[in-house]
């Protein structure tokens, strides 16, 4: 589904991923694990289209097509989907809109019809339901004074309406507790099919009790430089990254 | 050349003379006073960009036209939209009143609502009695204009205690015989005592017409009375527009306008409010949204002259294309004035880089016990946003739409009058094609 090859990027001026190489197939789920800095968000910033990250050399080919040449809006479309690291605030854009638009767009690229307003009201109570917020979220402004829990379960809220076929979640569970965790875990977990795939960036084992991986990545310094299956976000989790960067130096 | 050397010496001004003797020829008492009104303009001339009240807004384009005084007509054929279709309607077109198109509903006793010309019919004294005592003083040369050649306008007056609930709605049509011609409406409305009246002024025009439309409106708030003001000024693309409001409020008076700025390819709107008693409150909201070549200024004087009043202003610009805005807010303060809370705040969103909007904040304190505060900030559309909405799978022009409607919205939301509000919100998002919002 996914495939990226020998991928350099910079991240505004700073050269950030150098070479980095991944294969993610359709139903799999893969998680990144990596120090700070090293380069996590920078490709999923990437991945997702975003100006002022510059590929330099290297491909990415999502479902045989060229995703590096594809406008955002254009790779949302086509069923990328980005959980934000830092989810963006945006007042006076209320979050039905956005989720109703975003939608709309999504249906209309794969030729369906749009959404009659009970249709998505139906779908969108549905999903809220899944992720335990109150209706009240629907009518306020994107994320616009939100709790930082709150912005990661509106977050997965959107990806349950949108339902993407590639989920990047970039530290979807930072900062939040049990019970939140396990709200998005919930949340991801029902998105899981044979046909999709997710991508989930992550400092902490404890997620991975949640939504279990088929493979875990290091990427350290631009590169992955280890894969390995659940057992080695165990051994990172008790070692820490060094041994691992020793052993990729070696 | 020389053609044009000979036809260039007469100043543009005396044209007007020219105009005014064809218009008004008579000696009566209104017309002794239009002609002294028209020689303290014809003395004045237009401002000009050394006046610094118009710094950043040049009318030597306006100053070279002749126009000559607007007829009545029929409306065009292609007809923009009112803003509101209920209560009480008076149309004015070309500056007339059409009689055919407006609409009285019944008023409770104590209000009365006419066109300046039923008044001066019914009382002429009281009118130029009314006119020497409220414009031969104020210096302004283009209210000076409108009062030598208004023809005319909307007359409210609210007895003690009246409270109108249903909107006073005036629209102020200008049709494709504008072209070349100018009109100078006048409203005037004085509330008593404790009334409450909403007023909304309606400015439009759908050809391709040139023409000047110079308004002057005037509101005399007594004691505990409550006006608010809707004005909307949506000219034709090629009309000039210069507004003059002038407020008076009495003790604990309240005055609130909302003046949006879309239309003409000149527009401007001179706001005086005097808070003259204590306890008076003004509130001045605004929305300019110059495009293409338009220039759109908002002129703003809030003239704390008793204790204890409290203003607030908030005004917000949106300029696209080679569009220009431009904001002046003046705050006085009078000597022995105290316990004066103004605020202003003036936010500014720029979509092109050849768009500007210039904004002056200007204070004149001159008690100490005062809490006056103002805020300017001019940005862009915030670049994170824009991806994160699309990341979501709206189209660029989707999400930057989505974003400036965000912007207007913290204006338009303070409109709390439906039909305006939707009406202003559809304008907005077709000006900017934003697909319609869902609502759930
Ligand atoms: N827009 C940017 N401009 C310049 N440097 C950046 C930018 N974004 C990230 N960086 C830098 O690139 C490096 C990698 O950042 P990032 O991809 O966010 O790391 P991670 O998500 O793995 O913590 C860091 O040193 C960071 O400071
Ligand atoms: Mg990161």
């Amino acid at each position: 589904m996914l495939s990226i090859k020998n991928l350099h990027a910079l991240a505004g001026e700073k050269q950030v991923l150098h070479g980095l190489d991944l294969e993610v197939g359709a139903g799999e789920v893969h998680a990144i694990m990596g120090p700070n800095g090293s380069g996590k968000s920078t490709l999923a910033q990437v991945l997702a289209g975003r100006e002022g990250y510059t590929v330099t050399e290297g491909s990415v080919t999502y479902n045989g097509k060229d995703l590096l040449a594809l406008a955002p809006e254009e790779r949302a479309r086509e069923g990328v989907f980005l959980a934000f690291q830092y989810p963006v605030e945006i007042p006076g854009v209320n979050n039905v809109y956005l989720l109703k638009a975003g939608l709309n767009a999504i249906r209309k690229h794969r030729g369906e019809s749009e959404m009659d307003a009970f249709e998505f009201l139906t779908l969108v109570r549905e999903k809220m339901k899944l992720m335990q917020m109150d209706e009240s979220f629907l009518n306020r402004g994107v994320n616009e004074g939100f709790s930082g829990g709150e912005k990661k379960r509106n977050e997965i809220l959107q990806m349950a309406v949108l339902e993407p076929s590639l989920a990047l979640l970039d530290e979807t569970d930072s900062g939040l507790d049990i019970d939140a965790l396990r709200v998005v875990a919930n949340g991801v977990n029902s998105l899981r099919r044979p046909d999709r795939a997710i991508v989930m960036v992550t400092h902490y084992q404890r997620l991975l009790d949640y939504i279990e991986p088929d493979k875990v990545h290091v990427l350290s310094a631009g590169k992955i430089i280890k894969s390995g299956d659940k057992s080695l976000a165990l051994e990172l989790e008790k070692r820490g990254y060094d041994w691992v960067k020793q052993e990729a130096a070696a | 050349m020389s053609a044009v050397d000979a036809k260039s010496t007469a100043p543009p001004v005396e044209r007007y003379k020219a105009a005014f003797e064809a218009r008004w020829p008579g000696t009566d008492e209104l017309t002794a006073l239009r002609r002294a009104a028209l020689d303290q303009f014809l003395s004045t001339g237009f401002p000009t960009q050394r006046d610094e009240a118009w710094k950043y807004t040049n009318l030597r384009r306006l100053e070279t036209r002749s126009f000559t005084p607007a007829e009545a007509s029929a409306l065009d054929a292609h007809q923009p939209g009112w803003l509101t279709t209920g209560g009480t309607r008076i149309v004015l077109v070309n500056g007339h009143w059409l009689p055919a198109l407006s609409s009285q509903t019944a008023q409770p006793p104590g209000v009365t609502v006419l066109t300046l010309k039923q008044w001066l019919q019914r009382e002429p004294a009281a009118v130029a009695t009314y006119l020497k005592d409220h414009d031969q003083l104020s210096g302004n040369a283009l209210e000076q204009l409108n009062l030598a050649f208004f023809e005319d306008g909307v007359v409210v007056n609210l007895a003690d205690n009246v409270i109108v609930d249903a909107p006073i709605y005036i629209v102020h049509e200008s049709t494709s015989t504008a072209a070349g011609r100018m009109s100078h409406p006048r409203v005037i409305v004085t509330a008593g005592r404790n009334s409450r009246a909403t007023i909304v002024e309606h400015y439009l025009g759908a050809n391709e017409a040139e023409y000047f439309t110079n308004p002057v409106v005037r509101f005399q708030i007594a004691a505990g009375g409550a006006i608010k003001h809707f004005r909307v000024q949506q000219e034709a693309p090629r009309a000039f527009h210069l507004g003059h409001i002038q407020t008076r409020l009495a003790k604990d008076a309240r005055y609130s306008i909302h003046d949006i700025q879309l239309g003409g390819s000149l527009g401007r709107t001179g706001i005086t409010a005097l808070l003259e008693g204590s306890g008076a409150h003004a509130a001045l909201f605004g929305l300019l949204a110059p495009m293409g070549t338009q220039h759109l200024d908002a002129h703003t004087r809030l003239d704390h002259i008793a204790a204890n009043t409290t203003s607030e202003e908030d005004y917000r610009g949106i300029a696209g294309g080679r569009g220009r805005g431009v904001f002046n807010g003046k705050v006085i303060v009078r000597p022995d004035a105290q316990k004066i809370d103004a605020r202003q705040s003036s936010r500014n969103l720029l979509l092109s880089p050849t768009a500007e909007i210039d904004s002056k904040p200007e204070l004149e304190i001159y008690a100490n016990d005062v809490k006056c505060s103002h805020g300017a900030t001019t940005g862009q559309l915030d670049a994170t946003a824009l991806f994160y909405l699309r990341s979501r799978g709206l189209s660029e022009s989707d999400a930057r739409a989505a974003l400036i409607r965000a912007f207007a919205e913290s204006i338009l939301s303070t409109i709390d009058l439906e039909p305006v509000h939707a009406a202003l919100e559809r304008q907005i998002d077709e000006r900017f094609k934003l697909a319609n919002e869902a609502k759930a």
